[in-house]
C-alpha cells in the first residue's frame, strides 16, 4: 500500500510519489530534507531523507 | 520569616519534593538555576503540590506525583542522585546540555513509568547500566554526546516499545548485540562516534520498522552482509568511516533508502550498475574506499540525486557524458583517481551543481566552454590533471564561482581578464602551467579574493599596481614566473596580506617603503630577483629572515650609519 517505495519484485527505488500524503493540503510534493544527527566534527553534509511538503509542513511518505 | 521556619519544622515538602530537593542537591551550581526550588518559601496550604511549579517539573493533575522533568541547557554540573529512582510515576526526563558527570545511577531502572529519557550533552561516563532495561514503557533513549564506555547492553532488546536508540558519539565497545536487531518496533538506532567492533550481522535487516541506521565512524570489519536489500524500510543507510572490506552487494540495489554512506571504508571491486536503478537516492557517497573499475554510466539515471562522491577510489575510464543527466546534482566529486579523457561538454547541463571537484586524475584537452552554464557553480576544482588548452573567456559568466582550482595542468596562453569580472572569488590558483603574457590588471577588482596562485607559469610584464586594490587578500605567490618592474607601493595598501612570494622573477628597483604598512604580512620571499637598494628598517621588516632576500646582489641590508653590507648569496 506504501505506493511506489515498496516494489515486491527487481531492484532499483524511486522517490515517493506523495499522493495524499499531505492530507488536505495541495500540491503534496517530495523534497529532500536533512536529518541532523547530533553534533560531529568534522561538521560534513548531513544525511537526507525523503519528506513530502505542502506549504511550509513536512509530512512522512 | 516566623511562618516559614515553622512550616519547615512541620516538613512541608511532600516526599517527591524531597526527592527532588535530594536531586538538587547533587547538582552543583544548581543555586541560581534552581533558585526556586525551596521548601522554605513555599505556602502551607498547598504544600503536597509546591514542588509542582517549580522549575521544569510538571505533576499529574490529580495524584501530584511528577510526571515529568526537563531540565534541559541550564549548564548544571555535579551528578544524577540515586534518589531519581523514588521517581514512580515520571514519564519524561530531559537532561540534555548539561555538564552532569558521574555515572547513570543503577536507579533509574527503577522509573518504570518512563518513556523519555534523554541525557545527552553531558560529561556522563560508566557503563550503560543493565537496570534501563527495566523500563519497559521506554519509548526513546537518548544518551549521545557523553563518555560512556564499555558495551551496549544485549537487555536493551528486552525493552518492548523502544523507538529511538541514540548512543552516538560516546566511547562505547564491543560488538553490536545482534538481539538489537530483532526488534519492529525501534525506528532509530544512532551508534555513530564510538569504538564498536565486530561485523554487521544479517540480522539487521530483522529492524523492520527501522529508518535511520547510523553506525558511522566505529572500527567495524567484515563485509556488508549480502542480504542487505532485505533492509526494505532503511531511509538512511550511514556504514561509514569503518574497516568494512570486501565488494558492494549486487542486493544493495533492494534498498529504498535516501542516502546511502559508505565513504572511508576498504571496499573493494566495482560500483555495482544496479546502483544506477535507486533513484531514491539523494545522497550517495561512495568516496575513500578502494573501488575499480570504470564509472557505471547508468549512474546517470540518478535523476534525483543531489550529492555524488566517488572521490578517493582507484576509478579509471573516462568520465560518462550521462552524468549530465544528473538535473538535480549539487555536488560531484570525481577527485582523487584514476580518470582518463576529457571533461564531458554535458557535463554543463548540471544547472543546479554548485561544487565540481574533477581534481588529481589524468583528465586531458579543454575545459569544455559548456561548462560556464553551470551557473549555481560555487567550487570547481580540477588541479593535477593534464588538462590543456586555454581558460575559455566564458568562465566570467561564472558569476557564484568562489573557488576556481586549475593549478598544476598544461593550461597556456594568456590568463583572460574576463576572471576579473568573476567578483565572489576568494581563492584563484593557476599555478604550475604555461600561462604566459601579462597579469591582467582585472585580477585587482576581485575584492573578495584570500588566496591568489599565480606562480611557475611564464608571465612576464609588471606587477600590476591595481593588486593594491585586493583588500581581503592573505596570500599572493607569484613566484617563479618572469616578473619585470618594481614592486608597486601600492601593495602598501594590503593591510591583511600574510604571505608575499615573489621569488625567482626579473623584478627590480628599490623596495617600496609602503611594504613595511603591511602590518600582517609574516612571510615574504624576495630571493633571486634583481633588487637594489637598502631592505626597509622598520620594525615589520626585521622579522624577516636573510633567506627572504637572497640571490639579489644589487639589495643591501637595511643601515643606521655608515655601517652598511650586503646580503651575501650562496
Amino acid at each position: 500500500t506504501d505506493d511506489a517505495r515498496r516494489r515486491l519484485i527487481g531492484p532499483g527505488s524511486s522517490p515517493p510519489t506523495c499522493r495524499a500524503r499531505c492530507g488536505r493540503c495541495y500540491p503534496c510534493r517530495p523534497v529532500h530534507v536533512a536529518i541532523q544527527p547530533g553534533v560531529s566534527f568534522p561538521l560534513e553534509y548531513y544525511p537526507e531523507a525523503w519528506r513530502c511538503k505542502c506549504g511550509n509542513k513536512l509530512y512522512m511518505p | 520569616i516566623l511562618l516559614s521556619s515553622l512550616s519547615t519544622h512541620a516538613s512541608p515538602l511532600s516526599d517527591e519534593g524531597k526527592v527532588l530537593m535530594n536531586l538538587k542537591a547533587s547538582f552543583s551550581n544548581a543555586a541560581s538555576e534552581l533558585l526556586g526550588w525551596d521548601p522554605l518559601s513555599s505556602d502551607p496550604e498547598k504544600d503536597a503540590r509546591v514542588h509542582c511549579a517549580w522549575r521544569g517539573v510538571l505533576c499529574d493533575n490529580l495524584t501530584s506525583s511528577v510526571v515529568s522533568l526537563n531540565l534541559s541547557n541550564l549548564n548544571l554540573g555535579g551528578e544524577i542522585s540515586p534518589a531519581i529512582g523514588d521517581l514512580k510515576s515520571i514519564q519524561y526526563i530531559d537532561l540534555k546540555g548539561n555538564r552532569l558527570s558521574g555515572q547513570i545511577p543503577d536507579e533509574i531502572g527503577d522509573c518504570v513509568a518512563l518513556t523519555y529519557l534523554d541525557l545527552s550533552g553531558n560529561l556522563l561516563y560508566g557503563d550503560i547500566p543493565f537496570s534501563i532495561s527495566k523500563l519497559k514503557l521506554l519509548e526513546e533513549l537518548i544518551l549521545k554526546n557523553n563518555q560512556l564506555t564499555g558495551p551496549i547492553p544485549s537487555t536493551l532488546s528486552q525493552i518492548p516499545n523502544l523507538k529511538t536508540l541514540d548512543l552516538a558519539q560516546n566511547q562505547l565497545s564491543g560488538d553490536i548485540p545482534r538481539l538489537i536487531y530483532w526488534n519492529e518496533v525501534l525506528q532509530y538506532l544512532g551508534l555513530r562516534g564510538n569504538s564498536l567492533t565486530g561485523s554487521l550481522s544479517p540480522d539487521m535487516c530483522q529492524l523492520t520498522g527501522l529508518w535511520y541506521f547510523d553506525v558511522r565512524g566505529n572500527n567495524l570489519t567484515g563485509t556488508i552482509p549480502d542480504n542487505i536489500g532485505n533492509c526494505t524500510s532503511f531511509e538512511i543507510l550511514d556504514i561509514s568511516y569503518n574497516q568494512i572490506t570486501g565488494e558492494i552487494p549486487y542486493n544493495i540495489g533492494f534498498l529504498q533508502v535516501a542516502t546511502l554512506s559508505l565513504q572511508g571504508n576498504r571496499l573493494t571491486g566495482q560500483i555495482p550498475e544496479v546502483i544506477g536503478l535507486m533513484q531514491a537516492l539523494a545522497v550517495l557517497d561512495l568516496s575513500e574506499n578502494e573501488l575499480e573499475g570504470p564509472i557505471p554510466p547508468i549512474l546517470g539515471n540518478l535523476s534525483y540525486t543531489g550529492k555524488l562522491y566517488l572521490h578517493g577510489n582507484k576509478l579509471t575510464g573516462s568520465i560518462p557524458p550521462e552524468l549530465g543527466n544528473m538535473t538535480k546534482l549539487s555536488y560531484l566529486q570525481l577527485n582523487d583517481n584514476q580518470l582518463v579523457g576529457s571533461i564531458p561538454p554535458e557535463l554543463g547541463k548540471l544547472e543546479e551543481l554548485f561544487e565540481l571537484n574533477l581534481a588529481n586524475n589524468n583528465l586531458e584537452g579543454p575545459i569544455p566552454k559548456d561548462i560556464s552554464s553551470c551557473t549555481a557553480l560555487n567550487k570547481f576544482n580540477v588541479q593535477g590533471n593534464r588538462l590543456n588548452g586555454s581558460i575559455p573567456v566564458e568562465l566570467k559568466s561564472l558569476e557564484s564561482l568562489t573557488y576556481l582550482n586549475l593549478s598544476s595542468n598544461s593550461f597556456k596562453g594568456k590568463i583572460p581578464f574576463e576572471l576579473g569580472h568573476i567578483v565572489n572569488l576568494d581563492t584563484l590558483d593557476l599555478s604550475n602551467n604555461e600561462f604566459s603574457g601579462p597579469v591582467p590588471n582585472s585580477i585587482g577588482d576581485l575584492e573578495h579574493l584570500l588566496q591568489l596562485n599565480l606562480s611557475r607559469n611564464q608571465l612576464t610584464g609588471n606587477l600590476p599596481a591595481e593588486f593594491g586594490n585586493l583588500r581581503s587578500v592573505q596570500v599572493i605567490d607569484m613566484s617563479f614566473n618572469m616578473l619585470s618592474g618594481n614592486i608597486p607601493h601600492e601593495l602598501g595598501r594590503l593591510q591583511t596580506i600574510a604571505t608575499l612570494i615573489l621569488n625567482n622573477n626579473n623584478l627590480d628597483g628599490e623596495l617600496p617603503m609602503e611594504l613595511s604598512n603591511c602590518f600582517s604580512l609574516t612571510s615574504l620571499n624576495l630571493s633571486y630577483n634583481n633588487f637594489s637598494g637598502h631592505i626597509p628598517l622598520s620594525k615589520n621588516f626585521s622579522r624577516f629572515p636573510p633567506e627572504s632576500f637572497l640571490g639579489n646582489p644589487m639589495l643591501h641590508a637595511g643601515c643606521l650609519d655608515s655601517f652598511c653590507g650586503s646580503v651575501h648569496t650562496p
